[in-house]
């Protein structure tokens, strides 16, 4: 019995006594849903911050200024052997064409005025021109009016990131760079257009001619090597951990370490592939093929603890029902668990292949960072990825990689977005209710 | 092999008859534990040649750990032993040289929740013949099909819809696929584990009568909870109490003259 003279409450008293706190609860619950909405406030603030600041800074870096010229395809100047091979377009005095179609332009006067001439078209003119009449060899012998790029001062001039106002000594660009920049734009031969070379250029010290499709083919590379490796190795893992292996010390230590390596630092799998398959086995170093690899032991542990859960949340219903009709541990394996696991799989997979697809740390180990202008043709040529690039590009010095860094940013969002919403239309789609 | 001469001499404290005379499964002293758990304690039982028999008793029992034992289903469970001997035929299923997937074979399951593979409703029924190599052709595949469907009862409901999801059908008619699944790959003895403690009272009616058409060809061992399904069905009757078998018999003696006190008490609805 109560010792203390208590006794219970009537109805009366115990429904004041909770319209009393109803309040203060209601009072709590309004907090809490403040609370929360000021952080998905402040979160949804950042990303709109992070946006725009590399959109708007990414999105001119898409286009860039080009200067229209006449040009006179000399057909024994830009041809000295006259076979119109690669080799003999080489050799020949596009250059020299060139600047004599801008000479004839703004007439510059001495050496001094022809040499300040020289830095306002790209340093990539004559390669166009060879290209040009690679393409099409009727054009030698004409005069044509062809766009350059022109060389990335002129660009920042342009854009007004150079000001006319700074003293010239300051000034990457002196005024009669300047003067010849106005006397082409009052004959409105400056236009400004989509760029040709950020999607299909490779790398480049010059920036109006530097783009990502090198790094990007090298991302691609990368990443399917890492596929390749990655997933039937981190599936045949899970299914074995998860089926097979038995319960006891031995396993227990490999889950804990598993989980452990998802937590390992990626630049620690650049120095083990460093360490291994370039110090060991001798592999070259800045191939897509070694990237692929460090990759897949970065990503091994997260296929492997997804595919877990995707077989762990097989329904056991499912397999009493495959066992009790006599099929073998195989069969059911095979049959019944891994295409019900597969979406919670491949979802996992996605999502740690887009986790490689910005990893920059372990590739820098292993010399993806070497400044390389061919694109790869194959897993065993010299390559770069994208985030490396954009780290590359940061670090350069010329205003216009600014801009170029941002555009190597929105390419590569792009690609992860897209890899996201293929996992999430790939679970939707294999989804499978039981 | 069991010898004949000592099958029948085994000392038991289980009330009742536990032998039979056309045995199929000769059970005798069997205990299982889970770790250091015992939940089995020295059971003795046979069950015969197309007989229906049910296991009765209160939850926890071990009523469905011994169903379960009977085709092995116990394997999957890590800490899960089993002593005693269990023989089919007279041969001992646990021997070595017993495979798991013939014995399954022979002995098909149906579980307490309908579980469909998330597959056709022809691939559902197809999918043990398939895998046990019975037919040889597309034409017997679905001749195997078509006559397990009939004989679960659901061939003129699901006819014209072979290829839809066999997960899309009701409670009951998934829990007759499931059956039809389990006697595509013509087993002798079907084991049932509360077949219709999911199902509502139409669709148990339903499962009731083709259990009694299937005991005319089948053993069937039914675990069940509703002492009026075991009365209604099955020809003998097994009471489970707290991991040992209390009482065999009849099930009209069993319901009607309950000798052991407990099966009284339980029956009677004061345990349980």
């Amino acid at each position: 019995m109560n010792k203390n003279n208590s006794k219970m409450l009537t109805a009366d008293e115990a429904s004041k006594i909770v319209a009393s706190s109803v309040i203060r609860r209601r009072k709590k619950d309004a907090r809490l849903k403040t609370y929360g909405r000021i952080a998905i406030g402040l979160a949804v603030s950042f990303l709109i911050f992070l946006f725009v600041s590399i959109f708007s800074k990414g999105i001119p870096g898409f286009f860039q200024y080009y200067v229209t010229l006449d040009v006179y395809l000399d057909r024994d100047r830009l041809d000295p052997k006259g076979d119109l091979s690669p080799e003999s377009l080489y050799n020949g005095d596009a250059r020299s064409i060139v600047l004599e179609s801008l000479y004839k332009v703004i007439n510059p006067k001495g050496r001094k005025e022809k040499k300040a001439a020289k830095k306002i078209i790209s340093s990539n003119a004559d390669v166009r021109i060879s290209k040009m009449v690679l393409d099409n060899s009727k054009i030698l012998g004409k005069t044509i009016s062809i766009t350059f790029a022109v060389d990335d001062d002129i660009d920042s001039f342009l854009r007004g990131y150079i000001k006319r106002e700074t003293p010239s000594s300051e000034r990457r660009i002196n005024d009669t760079v300047i003067k010849f920049v106005d006397k082409l734009s009052a004959e409105n031969r400056i236009s400004y257009k989509f760029s040709d070379y950020i999607l299909t250029g490779s790398a480049s010290r010059s920036p109006e001619i530097a783009g990502i499709k090198g790094a990007f083919i090298g991302s691609m590379l990368t990443l399917a090597v890492c596929f390749i490796i990655a997933f039937p190795l981190g599936v045949a893992t899970a299914v074995y951990l998860e089926e097979f292996a038995p319960k006891n010390r031995i396993t227990e230590i490999i889950e804990v370490n598993i989980n452990n390596l998802a937590a390992v630092p990626s630049v620690v799998f650049g120095i083990l592939g460093l360490a291994i398959f370039i110090g060991v086995f001798g592999m070259p170093r800045s191939i897509p093929l070694l990237g692929g690899m460090v990759l897949a032991l970065m990503t091994l542990p997260t296929i492997i603890i997804s595919s877990r859960a995707a077989i762990r949340a097989v329904p056991p219903s499912i397999k009493d029902a495959a066992y009790g009709i006599g099929a073998s541990k195989l069969q059911t394996i095979f049959h019944h668990v891994l295409p019900l696991a597969m979406p919670g799989m491949l979802t996992g997979t996605i999502i740690g292949m887009a986790q490689a697809l910005g990893e920059t740390a372990p590739l820098l180990m292993i010399g993806m960072v070497a400044f390389i202008v061919d694109i790869p043709g194959g897993v065993t040529d010299p390559g770069t990825v994208l985030p490396v690039q954009i780290f590359m590009w940061a670090d350069f010095a010329e205003r216009m990689f600014i801009q170029k860094t941002s555009s190597a940013i929105i390419v590569l969002l792009v690609f992860l977005i897209f890899m996201n919403a293929a996992a999430v239309i790939l679970r939707k789609k294999l989804e499978r209710r039981w | 092999m069991v010898s004949n001469s000592n099958i029948n001499n085994v000392k038991t404290k289980t009330i009742g008859e536990i032998f039979s005379k056309d045995p199929k499964i000769i059970c005798r002293n069997v205990d299982v534990f889970y770790g250091e758990k015992q939940a089995i304690k020295d059971v003795s039982i046979d069950i015969a040649s197309r007989e229906i028999i049910s296991f009765i008793g209160p939850s926890g029992c071990g009523k469905s750990t011994f169903l379960r034992c009977l085709n092995r289903m116990n394997d999957t469970i890590d800490t899960c032993k089993v002593k005693g001997s269990i023989s089919l035929d007279k041969e001992d299923i646990y021997d070595e040289k017993i495979d798991v997937v013939t014995l399954r074979a022979k002995i098909g399951m149906v579980f307490q929740k309908p579980n469909p593979f998330p597959k056709s409703i022809y691939e559902n029924v197809a999918y043990g013949p398939k895998i046990h190599g019975l037919s040889s052709s597309k034409e017997e595949l679905d001749f195997i099909v078509e006559n397990s469907l009939k004989d679960s009862g659901l061939w003129e409901e699901v006819k014209d819809r072979l290829q839809s999801p066999g997960t899309g059908l009701s409670g009951g008619q998934q829990q007759r696929l499931c059956i039809a699944r389990a006697i595509a790959v013509s087993p002798e003895i079907i084991l049932m584990d509360e077949p219709c403690s999911a199902l509502d009272p139409i669709a148990t009616a339903k499962i009731e009568e083709l259990i009694n058409q299937l005991g005319k060809n089948y053993s069937i061992v039914i675990v069940t909870h509703s002492m009026q399904q075991a009365a209604r069905i099955s020809q003998r009757t097994a009471y489970f109490h707290l991991g040992e078998l209390i009482e065999v018999g009849e099930t009209k003696k069993i319901f009607t003259m309950p000798k052991d006190k407990q099966t009284e008490a339980y029956i009677s609805g004061r345990i349980g």
